[in-house]
């Protein structure tokens, strides 16, 4: 079987060298080591992988003047999650042994959770990519920080704007399957009600179910029609419930939030004519993001594909602003200068973590596809006293 | 809305069925449960979207797409079990399980850990309505492709020899080799068909989900792999069987659950299969030499 074999040797090379060439001896004194448990293959990759990308530009850009606060050089360690929470914390323990003082983790809550249980005993600062749940930080206890829009506050901008676009029944389709698909339509649910709307039926799904012929078939059958249809279903679900819905016949709208701003979402051209959906910020002519756009794409040799490579990018910039503020490499200093930030002037606009449960206060862009482009609608910091509790 | 539900109901079904068929036909041949029969599956839905972006016709595109997943089981046959023929159940599934996570790991790096959207063309989105109840294309067309695949291989199998050949080396492989008629041959033909009712069911996969992702093939083939057992490891009939009454379970659940229990769905569905199983070990329709792995 030598055909066999080789293969075999080379797929057991892969996994070793996959998983050790990024590991470094002890940092040494001026050295910082970032740890990354991030998906770089299964279901979250493609949202890690951005935000990943844009992080490591950011860390790329301050080791050349020198580092964090320009003082600490960042050895950064990338393991991989393979997506699944088990392995999260697997990786996350490695990364604490070698030395890890700031952990970086995956774009979903339950991973990160389970990477927070390690990290928080130990107070190191913890940053998801771009988890957004709200109930994230919470979960975890003080080290842990959100970075991109929360749920409740992307869902609440979403309810917002279909408010004011005179919206007045909606259908909420969740999946139990994660934090993100369980409740950010409920959150919608919620602020749309308070603000005179009604929730005329909710479906449930599971992730990557084939068929969704027979929740739209009750959606068709509801006496009460309702005129939007809120989901934060994503890729690979969004694409099959929204081709078999249109498929059947329904134009009811679909509003969805930021796991959707993505190309393969955009390649479906025609067909998600029209979806609403949320993202951490725009490139308007002359703006700082336009300018970091273009940034990215020297750097990376292509543009970047949503706003998780900005995002990305940004937690490079806290990062680098805690350390100043901390005046140390220690985690617990770093924590608190984190937790303080206040008006931080990012990429895509101000962002607070003064006064908040260490999920961000920061802009949410809303944007709409338009024959195959993504289209800006308006950008806003919703009222806080509209965001439901998590 | 009764109806509407059971063309659903048929629609999945037929692509389970023709899954686990895909399954059944190289399990009643070599003993082996082909986990990376879902692979075939992706593959072929690659090929799909090369084949459009290559600027192929669509029906041509799709030719190609079926072609190429049916081209790679006998691939995957030559490579990986062929070496292994002879080896235990345990030995055969386990490699298939290694040429499964090989896949996925060679889609990931090599083309995108992201899903890659396939525009299918605008008539497949469209649905004809007949008094006040509406049947989508897409459906129309899986109940259709299904129906035709079943015929097709029923026929190849009555009708030509080779087919006889496959019918009795699924009874006792042995007493067909000493009629002189090559195993490898045999093999190398169910692991053909196995790839053309992958492809077959890749396409309407992808009609009905709109993208191909590099984990696409695990939920099929775990689909196929519960229709398979609940119709009876190894017996054809039973597979079609097993196929449409987890597609018609599977629907009539989502229909009927209320919201409360609908998470449960998927446990409901798996208790189903242990209930079958409790009262018929062997399966709906149990195959003539019955195999366990």
């Amino acid at each position: 079987m030598p055909k066999l074999y080789r293969l075999h040797r080379a797929a057991l090379y892969a996994a070793v060298f996959g998983t050790t060439v990024a590991v470094v001896s002890t940092a040494s004194a001026e050295e910082i080591i970032i740890g990354a448990a991030t998906a770089q293959t299964g279901g979250l990759a493609p949202y890690d992988q951005p935000a990943l990308a844009g992080l490591r530009m950011a860390l790329d850009e301050l080791n050349a003047k020198g580092g964090l606060a320009g003082k600490y050089t960042v050895k950064l360690i990338i393991k991989d999650t393979r997506s699944d929470t088990a392995q999260t914390a697997t990786v996350a323990q490695e990364l604490i042994d070698a030395g890890a003082k700031i952990m970086i983790t995956p774009c979903d809550a339950d991973p990160s959770i389970s990477a927070g249980q390690l990290t928080q005993p130990l107070g190191i600062p913890t940053l998801t990519l771009c988890g957004s749940a709200p109930v994230l930080t919470a979960a975890v206890g003080d080290v842990m920080f959100g970075t991109y829009p929360a749920d409740n506050v992307q869902a609440t901008a979403v309810a917002d704007f279909a408010v004011a676009e005179g919206k007045k029944k909606v259908f909420l389709l969740t999946s139990p399957d994660s934090t993100y698909t369980a409740n950010l339509p409920e959150y919608f649910g919620k602020v749309f009600e308070k603000k005179g709307g009604a929730v005329v039926g909710r479906g449930t799904f599971t992730m990557g179910q084939p068929d969704f012929s027979a929740e739209i078939t009750n959606i068709k059958s509801l006496a009460d029609q309702p005129d939007l249809i809120m989901t934060a279903a994503y890729e690979p679900d969004f694409p099959a419930f929204i081709q078999q819905l249109r498929g059947a016949g329904v134009t009811i709208p679909v509003y969805g939030a930021d796991a959707i701003g993505t190309p393969t979402i955009k390649g479906l051209g025609k067909l998600v004519d029209g979806v609403v959906y949320t993202a951490a910020g725009y490139a308007e002519p002359g703006s700082k993001l336009e300018a970091f756009n273009a940034a990215f794409a020297k750097y990376a040799g292509h543009a970047p594909e949503s706003t998780y490579e900005v995002n990305g990018y940004e937690i490079g910039l806290i990062l680098d602003q805690a350390v100043k503020t901390a005046g140390s490499d220690d985690p617990k200093a770093i924590r608190d200068a984190i937790a303080g930030l206040k008006d931080f002037d990012g990429i895509t606009g101000k962002i607070t973590y003064a006064g908040t449960d260490r999920m961000p206060l920061r802009p949410v862009a809303l944007m709409r596809y338009e024959g195959g482009e993504g289209k800006h609608i308006q950008t806003m910091i919703p009222d806080a006293a509209d965001v439901p509790a998590p | 809305m009764i109806a509407q539900q059971i063309i659903n109901a048929v629609s999945l079904g037929g692509v389970y069925a023709l899954l686990a068929l895909g399954l059944a036909i190289v399990f009643s041949i070599v003993g082996l449960i082909n986990f990376a029969h879902g692979e075939l599956m992706t593959l072929s839905g690659y090929a799909l979207l090369a084949a459009l972006v290559f600027g192929l016709p669509f029906p041509a595109a799709v030719l190609v797409a079926v072609s190429c997943g049916a081209l790679a089981a006998v691939a995957m046959e030559r490579v990986a079990f062929r070496p292994m023929r002879g080896a235990s159940v345990t030995s055969l599934l386990l490699t298939s399980f290694a040429v499964s996570s090989l896949l996925k790991v060679v889609f990931q790096n090599g083309i995108s850990a992201r899903p890659q959207a396939v525009a299918m063309p605008s008539w497949m989105t469209g649905a004809f309505s007949f008094g006040d109840f509406t049947i989508g294309v897409g459906p129309s067309i899986s109940i259709v492709v299904s129906a035709l695949a079943l015929i097709a291989l029923e026929l190849f199998l009555r009708r030509t020899v080779t087919g006889t050949a496959m019918r009795a080396a699924a009874e006792d492989f042995n007493v067909v080799r000493l009629m002189g008629i090559p195993a490898s041959r045999i093999i190398a033909t169910a692991f053909l068909l196995s790839g053309l009712l992958a492809g077959l069911a890749a396409m309407l996969w992808v009609a009905q989900r709109a993208s191909v992702d590099p984990l696409m093939g695990f939920t099929p083939v775990l689909k196929a792999f519960i229709a398979a057992v609940v119709g009876g490891l190894g017996s054809l009939p039973g597979a079609v069987a097993g196929g449409f009454l987890l597609g018609i379970i599977e629907v009539l659940l989502q229909a009927t659950l209320p919201a409360a229990v609908a998470p449960y769905r998927d446990a409901i569905v798996l208790s189903g299969v242990i209930a079958v199983l409790l009262v018929r070990p062997q399966g709906l329709i149990p195959a003539v030499r019955v195999q366990r792995s």
